[in-house]
């Protein structure tokens, strides 16, 4: 009888030293191990991230990061194809190792992933049809149509809590209600609108205002408290800039030869300005 | 920080239980509208589908194939985004602006494709519920001087309805889990709101884990009353 308690006991410490010996892997040799980078990325915002109708293929501007660093880190990309409202869900129930998709930084969602240092500057901007919309003073008055999940709503609702905001599931779905009238504008990163707007067949009808409600740094997302991965992220972006890559990759996307051409705004590794709010 | 307060900052706070809240209303009231208008248009489609005229039947046949075989997801889609660019510019401006005591577009076009998705299904179990219901009370029925429409609201239909009651009720729960599909295009329900809730506090098991509560509260209340419903029917003798 004195025999069992014993062996009970061992076996809990032995149980516990094992998981204790789990909790010391972090998530960077779990990528290692597998071979397999998952990296969750858009599938419906171009030039970010988007579905080529030529190749159906995920291609974009993140997918190019993502891609580069996966071959740095000698393993395999899988991507996870997400919407804004997914982001973080996709990273805290540990589907995806690293979320490369237009990530606006913000305090609060820092308190739930890490992020790295910037790697895009945008603002958030706004599509209307022509002479709709001339001033910042009309935006109270307007039905607007942005992005679930994003934070874009956080700040129309902080600053504009009159106007009618309408959420959809993506940018192509409030592109949609635009062009057939349910909403007089929509507010998104003045990237993807500038790539929206260049892609639509009567563009000469719609105009992208001069008007900037905030100023957005996007960066990369892991885990909270996967520092070893963010540190192997944070190094290759910093590289990436110095050998002239992260440029490469946005002239692709945003050169004066693509499609959405737009000047840049940030080198990364650039120090920060104090967030705009 | 005590255990009470950690256990508090787990907890929504109340601005953002009260968008749930809303959200649940109008989930609420969006299923209630639905499940009445959809009965009342089921009773029409049963009644077509049973009709002596085979122009009704087969409209109603075209009906059933076309609102039963698509996905709602699909047919909301068309309601809001594909069928407005078939109405002329100015009607649709109309609709798209707000007015008061009228449903913006959002709610409207929701509602439409809702119902009548809802229709094809409660008019079926309609359609069987009188199936259920002999033949000799029709014959009974057009023998004292009915006509089959007067024969359908007195003597058919209630018997009908007593039949398929059960089935009814579970489509009625179809329907109210159906609205959360609404929030794709812009019904702000509680699946919307949930979504919100998320995107705000990033407190995902507790945004998603109370609207679950709602929903399943919701379809539990059906639930007991299908059950009162089908004890009363036992003991009632059956006409």
């Amino acid at each position: 009888m004195k025999l069992r308690p014993l062996i009970l006991c061992g076996i809990a410490a032995f149980a516990s030293l094992a998981s204790l010996q789990s909790a010391w892997a972090d998530r960077l040799d779990d990528i290692r191990k597998a071979g397999v980078l998952r990296v969750a990325a858009f599938d419906g915002n171009p030039p970010f991230g988007y579905i080529d109708a030529a190749s159906k293929k995920q291609v974009g501007h993140d997918i190019d990061l993502a891609t580069e660093y996966a071959k740095s880190l000698g393993v395999r990309l899988e991507l996870v194809p997400t919407n804004p409202a997914n982001r973080i869900p996709l990273l805290t129930s540990g589907k995806a190792d690293v979320v490369f998709a237009s990530f606006t930084i913000t305090d609060e969602r820092a308190k739930v992933v890490d992020f790295t240092t910037p790697y895009f500057l945008v603002g958030q901007q706004f599509l209307a049809k022509k002479g709709v919309l001339a001033d910042a003073e009309q935006i109270k008055d307007l039905r607007i149509g942005t992005e679930k999940g994003t934070t874009m709503e956080g700040n129309l609702r902080a600053r504009y809590p009159q106007a009618r905001v309408v959420l959809y599931d993506d940018s192509p779905f409030a592109l949609a209600a635009l062009r057939n009238g349910n909403v007089q504008a929509i507010t998104n990163d003045g990237v993807k609108l500038t790539a929206q707007w260049n892609q639509l067949p009567d563009k000469a009808n719609y105009e992208i205002p001069p008007i900037t409600v905030s100023k957005e740094y996007l960066g990369a997302a892991v885990p909270k408290g996967e520092t070893r991965l963010l540190e192997s992220l944070n190094g290759w972006l910093v590289e990436s800039e110095r050998n002239g890559r992260a440029l490469a990759i946005y002239n692709t996307w945003f050169g004066p030869n693509s499609s959405a051409p737009l000047p840049r705004l940030l080198k990364i590794g650039d120090a920060r300005l104090a967030s705009a709010n | 920080m005590s255990l009470f307060e950690a256990a508090q900052a787990q907890l929504l706070s109340p601005i953002y239980l009260g968008w749930l809240l809303e959200g649940w209303l109008t989930t609420l009231w969006a299923a209630l509208v639905v499940i009445v208008v959809s009965t009342l248009l089921g009773v029409g489609f049963a009644a077509a589908r049973t009709s002596t005229r085979s122009g009704a039947r087969r409209l109603a046949a075209l009906y059933l194939s076309a609102f039963r075989n698509t996905p709602l997801l699909v047919q909301l889609f068309f309601w809001y985004f594909g069928a407005p660019s078939l109405l002329p510019q100015a009607a649709r401006e109309w609709l798209n602006a707000g007015h008061r005591f009228w449903p913006s577009f959002e709610v409207l076009s929701a509602l439409v494709g809702l119902v009548l998705y809802a229709t094809a299904f409660v008019g079926e179990e309609l359609r069987a519920g009188m199936r259920g219901v002999p033949d000799t009370q029709l014959q009974a029925g057009t023998a004292l001087g009915f006509t089959r429409a007067q024969v359908l609201r007195h003597v058919t239909l209630p018997q009908a309805i007593r039949i398929a009651a059960s089935p009814l009720l579970g489509q009625y729960m179809n329907i109210v889990k159906n609205t959360s599909l609404a929030m794709a295009v812009g019904l702000v329900e509680l699946s919307y709101t949930a979504r919100q809730v998320e995107a705000e506090t990033f407190k995902t098991f507790q945004a998603f884990g109370f609207a679950t509560l709602f929903y399943v509260v919701t379809i539990a209340a059906l639930e007991l009353l299908s059950a009162r419903l089908s004890r009363r029917q036992a003991v009632l003798p059956r006409a």
